[in-house]
């Protein structure tokens, strides 16, 4: 008797607790809208900082959303500090490779840190990654060409078990066959490359004006060479608070992590 | 005869018996030339050992020596020459030694006693005499060399500023001078004094903190230096840092402490390097600002200017150069030079470089300024003088230098100006057009994990191959045995057909032999194993455990007995008979490839 009113009880308060859950969701929701509307309003009225801040406040709250990550590069262009402009345009491409107006936005970044750099000191350069993936897969994210392997995949399999036990096999079968194989191979390569497969190491951006890269992890230890704000290249190593940087160049060295910025999301946030 | 061969014999090994026989002949010197020098002069110190008569010299010690750092060893060398002479009645006389000679610069004067050398020749110990060495004070021991700067002098004797005094060893900072004004060059230098035999190689200075200060360091390419007297005692003083600071506040500056390490010893294998660091203290530094009233703009130090454009017509819009150079003495990164706005011509930021002396404790240098002209309406342009006012810390007073007026024409319809590019001393800022505007709408997704991550990604990326290979092997299957029930059909035909034809022929025998092998056939293709030698109840048994229904076993059996026994009784058997047994035979063998086996 005494556990049927307990069932009966559970009955009458699942309702009560999912309509919590869901009102805590819309809370959650419209406070990360709330940020991103004033966030949007500051940049409006040319109050980049506190647009940057409350921008941040949304990468920092989990939100990993390209058209964020557009705002809050514009934002640091707008303020005028092109490398961490460079590392958030970078970002939205990754989670938006066909963003078109992200990738003019990143080049129009990387002139402008170069013409401030060349009025100051003649001549200026930013080394940016040039590889051939990068070219092929640079306009594909990396879920479509997940769900392109599958469909190839299918399709390769399918087309192979027809024309193995098949009675017919016509020429539309073996031209589904070549192409869902070419694709598949495609698709697997491009994956890899995305998934970093291709790389040693995350990629990274410079974000100090120079970024001194040192024999070892020590700001006591010999200084090999320097990046300049804005150089993209691929953290090789860590230890403590110093990562080890090697820029598309093929210079490298250790420099405190705190100069660096991750272009994947998931490593930080700057 | 024989006579004669033993006084050959005698004369030639007595003198060997005799020469071995007897004790070496050791003489051990110490000596020194001249032995009464002054401070800073050389002399010449000889130790020596010669053994006649073949003795082995193990050793030979000055141990005094080391007792006096005073004595500056200048150069050692070492020499151990051996000779053999021949003499008729003598024998063959050996005669070795060592010599050291040291080259000892003094640089404390004093009486310097030096004990006894000590050779070890053979397991014996020989000694010389004592030697005793004078040192009279110099008379250019206490000034310094050519350099201004690196005189420490005798000024340190009374008041040693700028150090803390130390025995063996100290650092002195000397600032010159010590008020100066804002923007006005200080020579900060840093002396290590030391009564010790450093290694000059091993000489590692620290810079001291300057801050407050633009410096400019000249590098210390080789250690040199010069003898001073401090507090009765001679040291060697060496310049190990130099900087020309420029202050860049008024008010009380510190240069910090400076420090170096160095070696001390390891001059042979058996003396190891000592290592000593020593911190020397701050020095304070009064900076006063310009006399008033100050020009706008006037910067430290002595200057000239002069300008020039690299052509004097051009077309409209198209761009001449002009060119000022400001050359002297002075830091010259403080300078600023402005070009007036010049009517009906652009002005663009200027290219700036810098080129810097270090001379005789001056710094000087030249700036270069590069401004592009664009001149946007024609007729002729004029670029007004160039001022650049400075004041000369010697003369304390302001000066004026200015370039003169140049003038360019350009000629050509005249060109709208174009604001996008920069005027002249409009302040920086980043442009806002070139990135559009921010956008208004986002989704706000949250870290999604991405496709490839999923848990059912793998699983339907395995799907089709997995699927495939299923498919690969049931075929296969599915092909085996059709293959068999086609071979066990083809040789049920032919039984079938050779039954037809011993019919045909009216061979019962023959006849009944076919049909017998074609419902063993048909019972061996469906059960998978051969049951031609079974007997008949045991393959009732069978069948009906293989669930075969009871009318096809009772009419195989019945066949098969019937045909048994025509076999044996063949001439009784009518052609009837036998079409009639063909006909159930067929009919049999349907039933058989027909029929469902229990599970």
């Amino acid at each position: 008797m005494i556990r049927a009113w307990y069932v009966a009880l559970a009955i009458l308060l699942a309702p009560a607790g999912g309509a919590a859950q869901r009102a805590e969701r819309v809370a959650g929701a419209s406070s990360l809208t709330g940020i991103f509307e004033a966030a949007n309003v500051a940049a409006s009225r040319g109050d980049h900082l506190g647009a940057i801040s409350n921008f941040r406040k949304l990468t920092e709250a989990g939100v990993h959303d390209p058209d964020v990550y557009f705002n809050l590069a514009t934002s640091f262009a707008q303020s005028g500090d092109y490398p961490r402009a460079i590392l958030n345009y970078e970002r939205a491409l990754t989670l938006r490779p066909g963003d078109s107006k992200a990738s003019e936005n990143l080049r129009a970044a990387e002139k402008a840190l170069e013409e401030q750099r060349a009025e100051a000191e003649g001549e200026a350069m930013i080394q940016r990654s040039s590889s051939l993936s990068d070219a092929v897969y640079g306009g594909l994210s990396e879920d479509r060409l997940a769900i392109a392997l599958l469909v190839a995949n299918l399709l390769f399999f399918v087309g192979l078990g027809w024309a193995s036990i098949g009675r017919r096999r016509n020429g539309w079968l073996y031209a589904l066959l070549v192409s869902s194989g070419v694709a598949l191979l495609f698709c697997a390569l491009g994956l890899g490359a995305k998934a970093g497969m291709l790389r040693d190491g995350p990629r990274a951006v410079a974000l100090g004006e120079r970024v001194v890269l040192r024999e070892g992890p020590d700001p006591r230890a010999q200084v090999r060479g320097e990046a300049r704000g804005g150089d993209r290249g691929e953290i090789v190593d860590r230890d403590r608070d110093f990562v080890k940087l090697r820029v598309v160049n093929g210079l490298e060295g250790w420099t405190p992590s705190a100069g660096i910025g991750f272009i994947d999301p998931d490593h930080g946030v700057h | 005869m024989r006579f004669l061969t033993l006084a050959f014999v005698a004369m030639t090994v007595l003198p060997w018996a005799t020469t071995a026989a007897a004790a070496p002949e050791v003489t051990v010197t110490l000596a020194a030339a001249p032995t009464e020098v002054r401070v800073g002069e050389p002399t010449r110190l000889e130790v020596q050992v010669r053994v006649r008569g073949g003795g082995r010299i193990q050793n030979l010690e000055l141990s005094d020596l080391k007792k006096y750092p005073e004595l500056e060893i200048i150069s050692h060398q070492t020499m151990r020459p051996m000779r053999f002479s021949f003499g008729f009645g003598s024998g063959v006389q050996k005669e070795s030694s060592i010599t050291n000679v040291y080259v000892l610069r003094p640089t404390v004067a004093g009486t310097y006693e030096f004990a006894p050398a000590v050779a070890k020749v053979d397991g014996k110990v020989y000694r010389s005499g004592p030697l005793t060495l004078v040192v009279h004070p110099g008379a250019g021991d206490v000034s310094g060399g050519a350099d201004p700067a690196a005189a420490p002098g005798a000024a340190v004797e009374s008041e040693l500023s700028g150090a803390r005094y130390d025995e063996r060893a100290f650092l002195r900072t000397v600032v010159e001078p010590d008020e100066v004004y804002i923007g006005q060059q200080l020579n900060v230098t840093v002396y290590l004094y030391t009564r010790l035999r450093l290694s000059p190689q091993s000489v590692i200075p620290g810079k001291p903190s300057m801050d407050g200060f633009w410096v400019h360091d000249e590098p210390i390419t080789s250690l040199q230096s010069q003898t001073v007297q401090v507090m009765g005692a001679n040291y060697r003083a060496y310049v190990v840092q130099r900087s020309a600071a420029f202050p860049q506040r008024s008010g009380e500056l510190t240069i910090g402490p400076p420090k170096v390490t160095f070696d001390v010893g390891g001059g042979s294998l058996f003396d190891a390097p000592e290592r000593v660091q020593r911190v020397g203290v701050p020095v304070t530094v009064d900076v006063k600002p310009l006399p008033s009233p100050a020009p706008a703009g006037a910067v430290v130090g002595k200057y000239t200017v002069r300008a020039w454009l690299d052509r004097t017509t051009a077309d409209t819009g198209d761009a001449v150069t002009l060119r000022v150079d400001a050359a002297g003495l002075g830091n010259v990164q403080d300078l600023r030079i402005q070009v007036p706005p010049i009517v009906g011509v652009r002005t663009l930021q200027p290219a700036i470089r810098d080129q810097r002396r270090f001379q005789d404790g001056k710094l000087s240098g030249t700036r270069s300024w590069e401004w592009i002209l664009i001149p946007e309406a024609p007729g002729e342009h004029k670029v007004p003088p160039i001022e650049l006012h400075f004041f000369d810390p010697d003369t304390e007073e302001y000066g004026v230098a200015s370039t003169a007026a140049l003038t360019f024409t350009s000629s050509g319809a005249a060109r709208p100006p174009q604001p996008a590019i920069e005027p002249v001393d409009a302040p920086s800022k980043p442009s806002t057009a070139a990135f559009g505007p921010i956008r208004m709408y986002s989704a706000l997704m949250r870290d999604e994990t991405p496709v490839r991550d999923r848990g059912w990604f793998v699983w339907l990326l395995a799907f089709p191959p997995a699927l495939f290979v299923l498919l690969m092997l049931g075929a296969g299957a599915l092909r085996r045995r059709e293959q068999r029930s086609a071979t066990a059909g083809a040789v049920q035909r032919q039984l079938i057909r050779s039954a037809e034809n011993a019919l045909q022929a009216n061979d019962p025998r023959s006849f009944y032999d076919r049909i017998v092998g074609s419902i063993t056939h048909a019972l061996d293709s469906r059960l998978d194993e051969p049951v031609g030698g079974l007997p008949h109840a045991q393959l009732r048994t069978r069948l009906v455990a293989e669930g075969f229904d009871d009318d096809l076993v009772q009419r195989v059996i019945n066949e098969l007995e019937g045909a048994d026994f025509a076999r044996f009784a063949a001439s009784g058997v009518s052609k009837d008979e036998m079409e009639r047994c063909h006909q159930r035979t067929a009919a049999i063998v349907e039933r058989i490839q027909r029929s469902r086996r229990k599970k």
